[in-house]
């Protein structure tokens, strides 16, 4: 990232995960944004917001898919992914890709990430199909009295212990905390939608928790299809100037993600990123204890780890 | 000529048991596609996949050097398994009625017993790298699991082997006795003489309850979902067989689908008093039965997750309340 062009940088933060790579270029163009005050157009707001929900969709999903397939239920697990496989078209169909989409560019989206009226309907009908699908499966996922048996009471994260270890997104929100970002974030100042909370912090609560803001992200969808304004998706009409280090946090599907650095001759410096996972990953030990190694597996996946986003972790020893 | 042959006791037991082991070798993939699959809405494997092409495949892989402090014993257990479960299905068949003390119930349990011991070895010999657990101190700031001893997931698994020849297949022994109660002779050629005279044991009151017990300890002894703590896929590894490789994974592969079919048979034996052997079309029976037995096991698995001993203890508690009481009622 150092001494890269911005755009270059921009593009390179997608790769830092392959499910939230739209978080990572949406907050990079974002702290530029905010560094060069380059004003966003309202369509490519909309779009933002819709790719972040799809990615939030579809990264829930495959927290659910794969709860379900650490405790061995395959049926359920292939069932969820039948699901996220609706949302990873729809990525596709948006951003060309089924990850990596590169969709954020400084000033709004790409162009060729435009909707046009034929991508809204299938869309809109998607999420249709999507609601229907989810509902179901939840219904059926909570009325299964041995999977419940198996997740109540496993893996429990206290609220205080989540707190301390100033554990982020859902994990923190199904211990009860109703903390999400995206209640201060101005690209969802339209939108409504609720805070999900969840009070027991364990393996049920994480995956009730994802699986009831799953709901919130099809109705930030539907609302953004319903509402999406007319015009250009990117402002190309600004200007590269030196800054200081700016900062930005949003709510990505893991967690609250930061990113900060510096513009020097249109160059980034003093690039400093931190995803979810390295707070949430150290939540995981304590989720175990207590626990048989069977549901070892569940307590680090209740902690919805991303290996990817901390195998490139550095440690700062302060002397 | 050719009919004395076939009437050789020896030659007539050797063909039922290639005919038993053919078809057990399509069992796995039925269960993989022609259930599992068809619930998870997934094309699934070819239908030979998991019982044929996979044992060939892994003949022919190189094998490694076991990780084991006893490799000479680790590696004969799969075949012992396979022997066990060969022995069983000679006691079954009609010319080994000749002779009680093999053809008898206490023979049956002994042999299945020692394929329950064998997972107990199994695991207490695996000592595979990919499961030591914390071989080094946690250093890391905060950490909570200082000072952790060095251990093997195995260990683990041959544990909750122990555990389940101790309680865990206790309802099974139980459904194989029921049948006793009617036939009053623990011998398999009372046993299927007594059904062939008053009817299957299975279409009574007794024999009813006895075969849900029989079916929930088949699913135990054949470690499926969701009783398949002792394999600890849960855990990753997948428990005592971590370290079979090549020859010995395909002997694993091959008994598994052999081990299915036989309990199959034992249940025609037991309670539709219908022997295997091809000399009879009463083996249709035996095949329709191992095929009902995967069918089920497939959907049953397909709809559970793997139980922890928080499930299993009252699972196993209430199949063996219903094996009691199929043998009280057996016994009125």
């Amino acid at each position: 990232m150092e001494g890269l062009p911005v755009e270059k940088a921009n593009a390179l933060t997608e790769k830092i995960c392959g499910i939230c790579s739209n978080s990572h270029i949406w907050n990079s163009c974002r702290t530029a944004e905010l560094g060069l005050g380059i004003e966003i157009t309202p369509r490519a707001l909309y779009i933002r917001v819709i790719m972040g929900e799809l990615e939030r969709l579809h990264s829930h999903f495959l927290y659910l898919a794969h709860g379900c397939e650490v405790l061995s239920h395959e049926t359920f697990s292939m069932r969820v992914f039948y699901l996220r496989e609706i949302v990873m078209e729809l990525l596709a169909m948006i951003g060309g890709n089924r990850v990596q989409y590169g969709c954020s560019v400084l000033g709004g989206v790409r162009p060729r990430c435009d909707l046009d009226e034929a991508k809204l309907l299938r869309l809109k009908n998607d999420m249709n199909a999507l609601e229907e699908g989810l509902n179901g499966f939840v219904e059926r996922f909570l009325a299964d009295s041995i999977v419940m048996s198996r997740i109540s009471g496993i893996g429990v994260l206290p609220q205080k212990q989540a707190i301390e270890l100033a554990v982020t997104g859902p994990t923190l929100r199904a211990t009860g905390v109703a903390r999400d970002l995206r209640t201060t974030m101005f690209e969802y100042d339209e939108f409504d939608f609720n805070v999900i909370t969840q009070n027991d912090g364990d393996v049920k609560s994480n995956l009730i928790m994802r699986a009831l803001e799953s709901f919130e992200s099809i109705k930030i969808i539907k609302q953004a299809i319903a509402n999406i304004p007319e015009g250009k998706v990117v402002n190309r009409d600004w200007e590269m100037v030196d800054t200081d280090i700016i900062e930005s946090y949003i709510e990505v599907p893991r967690g609250t993600l930061y990113h900060s650095y510096a513009l020097e001759s249109g160059r980034v410096r003093h690039c400093i990123i931190r995803t979810p996972s390295m707070a949430n990953i150290g939540a995981m030990q304590y989720a175990c204890i207590g626990d048989q190694i069977t549901d070892a597996q569940l307590c680090i996946v209740q902690c919805d780890p991303c290996f990817t986003c901390t195998d490139r972790a550095i440690e700062i020893i302060r002397r | 000529m050719f009919e004395n042959i076939l009437t050789n006791p020896v030659i007539a037991v050797i063909l039922t048991i290639l005919v038993c082991f053919i078809i057990s070798t399509f069992l796995p993939g039925i269960e993989r596609k022609y259930v599992h699959a068809r619930i998870q809405q997934r094309i699934g494997p070819i239908v030979i996949a998991p019982g044929i092409m996979a044992p060939l495949k892994f003949i022919f892989k190189e094998n490694i050097e076991v990780s084991s402090p006893v490799p000479g014993l680790y590696k004969a257990l799969p075949i012992i398994c396979f022997i066990v479960v060969l022995c069983v299905l000679i006691a079954l068949t009609p010319e080994a009625y000749k002779i009680p003390a093999l053809a008898s119930l206490v023979s049956i349990v002994g042999f299945l017993k020692v394929e329950e011991i064998c997972y107990v070895l199994m695991g207490a010999l695996s000592k595979s790298i990919m499961s030591v657990r914390m071989p080094f101190p946690d250093k890391i700031k905060g950490a909570v699991h200082n000072n952790s001893n060095l251990s093997f997931i195995e260990d683990i698994s041959a544990r909750r082997s122990l555990r389940m020849i101790t309680y865990g297949s206790f309802p099974l022994y139980l459904a194989l006795f029921a049948p006793v109660t009617a036939a009053r002779s623990i011998f398999l050629g009372d046993i299927v003489a007594y059904q062939q005279t008053h009817g299957p044991f299975l279409f009574t009151i007794a024999g009813g309850i006895a075969a849900v017990v029989f079916f929930i300890g088949y699913m135990i002894i054949l470690n499926e979902y969701p009783f398949s703590i002792i394999k600890a896929k849960s855990d990753v590894i997948e428990g005592p067989y971590m370290e079979y490789a090549a020859k010995y994974r395909a002997v694993v592969v091959i008994t598994r689908g052999f081990f299915m079919f036989v309990l199959g048979a034992v249940f025609s034996v037991l309670f539709i008093g219908v022997p295997p052997t091809i000399f009879s079309w009463g083996i249709l029976i035996n095949i329709a039965v191992a095929l009902i037995f995967v069918v089920m096991m497939g959907i049953f698995s397909a709809f559970a997750p793997v139980f922890t001993n928080r499930q299993l203890l009252p699972t196993i508690l209430a199949t063996t309340l219903l094996g009691i009481l199929a043998i009280v009622i057996g016994l009125l």
